[in-house]
């Protein structure tokens, strides 16, 4: 019953974004739409397996995420320009070798995928490991920054630019999470019996990285412009 | 997941759980169904609390339950307020005509089987379920941990909003049925994908603002500092900016969210209008124009609400400009709609009354807003009555008239059934003469309120006139609102009563959701639906129907003359 399977590939594309659990071999490709749409291949979509929708999805979901940042960095540059309370907060020194950090992450990134393109697998695994090795450096090295702020007496609630600072590396760092949480999930999943091909999964998962890369110099150069 | 093979032959099975069937199924009709449900819930709660209201305004001896059985009144009833507000905005004007029908109807239209991320869209119910608790909720603890509570939730609906709107605009995006280019796009399906990319942008505004705010109160930072307005010795722009950085956060949210609550109704409007006019939507190209315009300028106009607040002295002048550019858009959809019905055999049933009620309720409102975008005016002489007025009538009350026109008009297709078209009628002209002697009076209150005179026996006249004008809308209120019972009634009775509908497409329509069993199968075909033309062709000639559907592929339209022979 062709109609029937339609549903279960659903599930099982959902299944993947929620991330690393198990799913059923999907009956993979036009098996349901056999009939009635032969005419014209490319625009009749098989649309329970139509892989753009995460690229679609990653996109705008970039930009949303995009306008939260704005929106507290309108706030910051209001609140710089003119608040009666502003302390300076140096940046700890951290920061700047785990930018270097999350840079080269960007780079190995990038070195995978190429070896996934070259159908390395090996190659791109390691490289894709050290991707990962290397957000979760960055994290910790956020820790650090936190570790040294609280050690130097400054709070969240201290005065505003610690509180920006705060809000700015937390922030981020959640959402960098969420990119450690996908590289992890490209890294562990056996692609073999998903509907979502490596390289989509890669694909989507690597905008998301270099998005927040690219956020982070972003929020680096506000917080150090603006100290 | 523990639903994954209830999820795969949902209802189906009648060992399915109520549960996997109704509240976890990833299904986008059981959760637009379900987000229905929410807002009839929560538009009757909202509206007990605003009859409460007047009742207090006019009587406010009176022992209330809710406004006097919980502490002291004035804390309550600005509670009662804020509720009110939040309930009817979200889980209403919000939930209902783009989370509700639109969960239900744009696969359906665009012919998709799902929406693009189906436990995406059940976790954004869960947590709008969540956040409706948690605003609830507040009224009934005390104060200070019910307002950290209503942001919370505030803050959760954003999420969930952003969830849908990620859901939607990806859903429209790429999973269309062959042929529906976007040309051929319903002006519903218009309606609810600007509608989502513009809620995208500003819920994750107001969940920023909302992030701020929670840590102002739990963390005792100072996002949003208080003493400025006090110890603010500098003047100028800067300083006020810092003073009205919340204001600008929220509004930037608040005024777009107007629009984002419009926008669906404008597009379920134009539709209704279309099909029961019998005629393609006038200029149909120029109203999705129209509806990029309002999110456009709608995503532009968050000064306008701060004229009075001290903002830069050249600012009010761009945003009196922006707001007063939304015009042009509303008045585009104005005259398609006019264009529509011109020389029209409509079918005047309960689905169109609502329909051409919202565009009378639209009409009025709109003229009222065009004082507001004036910031002079706004700024001066306008006081909250003129406002809850205007915006009750333009966005309130307006919004869900649509909304309940679309449910007129789906409701065999949600259903099997068919509302009572006599009841719903009976309804509609309570309704409707019900709610402009509620909120036209306001427009009146809003502007004696401020007329400068000095003469102590003019003022006491106009004393009188106010309360003499409040009572008449506490009294049309209390009319208004036993009016929805008729509603209710009628809506209860119909779906488990209600007369059945046998056809699959008892209005004639064309789009493609009327292709398909009232209510929809959940294996709708082993096809996957083609679409051959654009989604208004009424009345086309040399074709023996008035209307020709959009999946009718072109071999198939039964030709006028080969049906005379």
């Amino acid at each position: 019953m062709p109609g029937t399977t339609a549903t279960p590939d659903i599930e099982i594309i959902v299944e993947d974004i929620g991330g690393g659990r198990g799913g059923l071999p999907p009956p993979f490709g036009g098996g349901d739409d056999g009939d009635g749409g032969g005419d014209d291949g490319n625009r009749r979509r098989n649309w329970s397996a139509s892989p753009k929708r995460y690229s679609t999805a990653i996109a705008i979901g970039i930009v949303a995420i995009l306008m939260f940042f704005m929106a507290l960095a309108s706030a910051f540059i209001v609140l710089r320009r003119g608040s009666m309370v502003w302390v300076t907060v140096h940046l700890p020194f951290v920061v700047w070798p785990n930018t270097g950090i999350l840079l080269a992450s960007s780079f190995t990134l990038e070195a995978a995928r190429r070896r996934l393109f070259l159908a390395d697998l090996r190659g791109f695994q390691k490289f894709w490991l050290f991707t990962t090795v290397l957000g979760f450096l960055f994290v910790g090295g956020q820790l650090i920054a936190w570790r040294q702020l609280v050690a130097q007496g400054i709070y969240i609630a201290s005065n505003q630019a610690s509180s920006f600072f705060y809000i700015f590396t937390g922030a981020h760092a959640v959402h960098l999470l969420g990119g450690v949480c996908a590289l992890l999930y490209v890294l562990v999943r056996k692609f073999k019996e998903t509907t979502v091909s490596r390289s989509t999964a890669a694909e989507v998962a690597s905008y998301y990285w270099h998005f927040m890369d690219g956020l982070w110099i972003f929020l680096l150069a506000l917080l150090y412009l603006g100290k | 997941m523990a639903n994954d093979d209830s999820g795969a032959n949902h209802g189906d099975t009648p060992q399915d759980g109520y549960l996997s069937r109704h509240m976890l199924s990833t299904d986008h009709k059981t959760i637009g169904l379900n987000y229905l449900w929410l807002a009839l819930f929560s538009v009757f709660l909202g509206m007990v609390m605003s009859l409460l209201m007047r009742i207090h305004l006019v009587w406010p001896g009176m022992h209330l339950p809710l406004l006097s059985s919980l502490g002291d009144s004035p804390d309550r009833f600005v509670a009662l307020t804020t509720l009110h507000g939040s309930l009817m905005v979200f889980l209403v004007l919000t939930a209902a005509p783009q989370a509700g029908f639109g969960n239900y109807f744009l696969p359906l239209q665009i012919g998709a089987r799902e929406m693009a991320f189906p436990t995406l869209n059940l976790l954004a119910f869960w947590a709008t379920v969540a956040s409706l608790l948690g605003l609830t909720t507040t009224f009934l603890i005390p104060s200070h941990p019910a307002i950290t509570l209503w942001i919370v939730s505030v803050a959760i609906f954003c999420a969930a909003s952003l969830c849908n709107a990620l859901n939607f605009s990806v859903t429209t995006i790429d999973l269309r049925a062959q042929g529906m280019t976007l040309p051929r796009l319903p002006v519903t399906v218009w309606a609810w994908f600007i509608n989502a990319i513009l809620g995208m942008l500003i819920f994750s505004i107001l969940l920023a603002a909302c992030v701020c705010l929670l840590s102002d109160r739990l963390l005792d930072t100072h996002f949003f500092p208080v003493m400025n307005f006090v110890a603010n010795q500098r003047a100028g722009a800067i300083a006020n900016a810092v003073a009205v950085l919340w204001q600008r956060l929220f509004w930037f949210f608040a005024q777009a969210e107007v629009y984002v609550a419009m926008l669906p109704c404008f597009g379920l409007v134009t539709h209704l209008i279309s099909t029961f006019s019998r005629k393609p939507v006038w200029k149909e190209r120029l109203v999705v124009l129209a509806l990029c315009g309002v999110g456009v300028f709608g995503f532009c106009v968050w000064g306008q609400h701060m004229f009075s607040s001290g903002m830069n002295p050249f600012s009010p002048l761009v945003f009196s400009l922006l707001a007063s550019s939304l015009g042009l858009p509303a008045t585009i959809l104005l005259l398609s709609w006019f264009g529509t019905l011109w020389d029209a055999r409509v079918q005047l049933n309960t689905a169109m009354l609502f329909a051409l009620g919202f565009i009378s309720l639209f009409l009025s409102g709109g003229l009222s807003g065009i004082f507001l975008a004036r910031h002079d005016l706004a700024a001066a002489a306008v006081s909250d009555d003129f406002i809850t007025g205007h915006f009750h009538l333009v966005m309130g009350v307006a919004a869900t008239f649509a909304i309940l026109g679309a449910l007129f008009f789906w409701f065999p297709k949600l259903f099997g059934r068919r509302l009572n078209e006599s009841l719903g009628k009976i309804h509609f002209w309570l309704t409707f003469a019900g709610v402009y002697c509620v909120f036209m009076p306001m427009h009146w209150l809003g502007l004696i309120a401020h007329s400068r005179v000095s003469s102590v026996s003019v003022l006491a006249s106009i004393a009188a006139a106010g309360s003499a004008i409040r009572n008449f809308i506490t009294v049309a209120i209390l009319l208004t609102v036993f009016a929805q019972g008729l509603f209710l009634i009628n809506f209860l009775w119909s779906v488990f009563r209600g007369e059945k509908v046998a056809e699959c497409n008892p209005w004639r329509a064309t789009t493609l959701e009327w292709s398909v069993t009232s209510p929809p199968a959940d294996d709708f075909g082993a096809t996957d639906p083609v679409v051959y033309r654009g989604a208004y062709e009424f009345s086309v000639p040399d074709v023996a129907e008035d209307f020709v559907p959009q999946h009718l592929a072109p071999e198939q339209v039964v030709k006028a003359r080969e049906s005379g022979e």
